[in-house]
């Protein structure tokens, strides 16, 4: 069986969803979805666990950014953790690192709140 | 005078449907090339991003329908490569990154931003780029990559 793209639980009040296909255009339209229906609803934090791919385009940065500055209107957050040095370097160049906070591990992403 | 060696050189037409579906092994197919060439592998990342960012740039802009169809023509040499994306644009549409479109998406780019990371990506990453409306209405991005001398063969 084919294994999903992404999947969400739960850690305390924060939604973690796991990336588990690289981020190119088809998958990076679920993650928006994804990430537009946590949004809409009382979720407030979110983790996006990165750590299982090796690629991510523009418009799922755009997504996450997106998500990011909605939560923080109804003061929440969005952190990503587990960036691979490939995806460290688009998030630095299109300038996401200096919006979307990012660590090492879903433990310091979940204390980051 | 010793005779002119000819310089190798192969081109690849691709024509794909008008589908996201599609990018992931459009990407394979040019890792193959690339490899062929010796790249190293941070160029490769680059090579690979940037296939994504045209390649989804001409579906959601250039493409009427699924069934419009993408073309790629890659052109690789010893020391290059040269990737060339074209659409056939949309009804009312046409061309999506000419008249001054391409300048305005620049120009609002923010980190920020949701949306315009796309072509300062390809712009920041290739090493040329072209954008041009095309006799078919949409547009062609053209893109090359140079073999850095130091990269091993």
């Amino acid at each position: 069986m084919a294994q999903e793209s992404m999947t969400t639980r739960e850690s305390a009040d924060v939604k973690i969803v796991d990336v588990n296909e690289d981020l190119g255009s088809y998958v990076a339209a679920d993650l928006r979805k994804t990430l537009d229906d946590l949004a809409s609803q009382k979720t407030q934090k979110i983790v996006v666990n990165l750590s299982q791919i090796q690629h991510i385009n523009s418009t799922a940065i755009g997504a996450l950014v997106g998500t990011a500055k909605k939560l923080r209107q109804k003061d929440g957050d969005l952190k990503v953790y587990g960036l691979a040095d490939n995806i460290r370097r688009t998030f630095d160049l299109v300038g996401a690192s200096s919006v979307i906070e990012s660590y090492n591990s879903e433990s310091s992403a979940l204390a980051a709140f | 005078m010793a005779p002119e060696q000819k310089r190798w050189q192969e081109c690849i037409e691709l024509k794909v449907p008008s589908r996201f579906s599609y990018i992931p092994s459009i990407q394979a197919f040019i890792e193959q090339l690339v490899q062929q060439i010796g790249f190293c592998q941070t160029r490769l990342q680059d090579i690979k991003l940037i296939t994504d960012e045209i390649c989804s740039n001409a579906i959601e802009h250039g493409s009427e329908t699924a069934a419009s169809g993408i073309e790629l023509i890659c052109t690789l040499d010893t020391s290059r490569l040269e990737i060339l994306v074209r659409d056939k644009g949309k009804r009312g549409q046409g061309d999506w990154l000419t008249g001054g479109r391409l300048d305005e998406v620049t120009r609002d780019r923010a980190p920020h931003h949701e949306r315009g990371h796309g072509i300062y990506i390809v712009r920041r990453l290739s090493d040329y780029l072209e954008i041009h409306p095309n006799s078919q209405g949409g547009t062609d991005v053209r893109v090359v990559f140079h073999r850095s001398p130091s990269t091993p063969s």
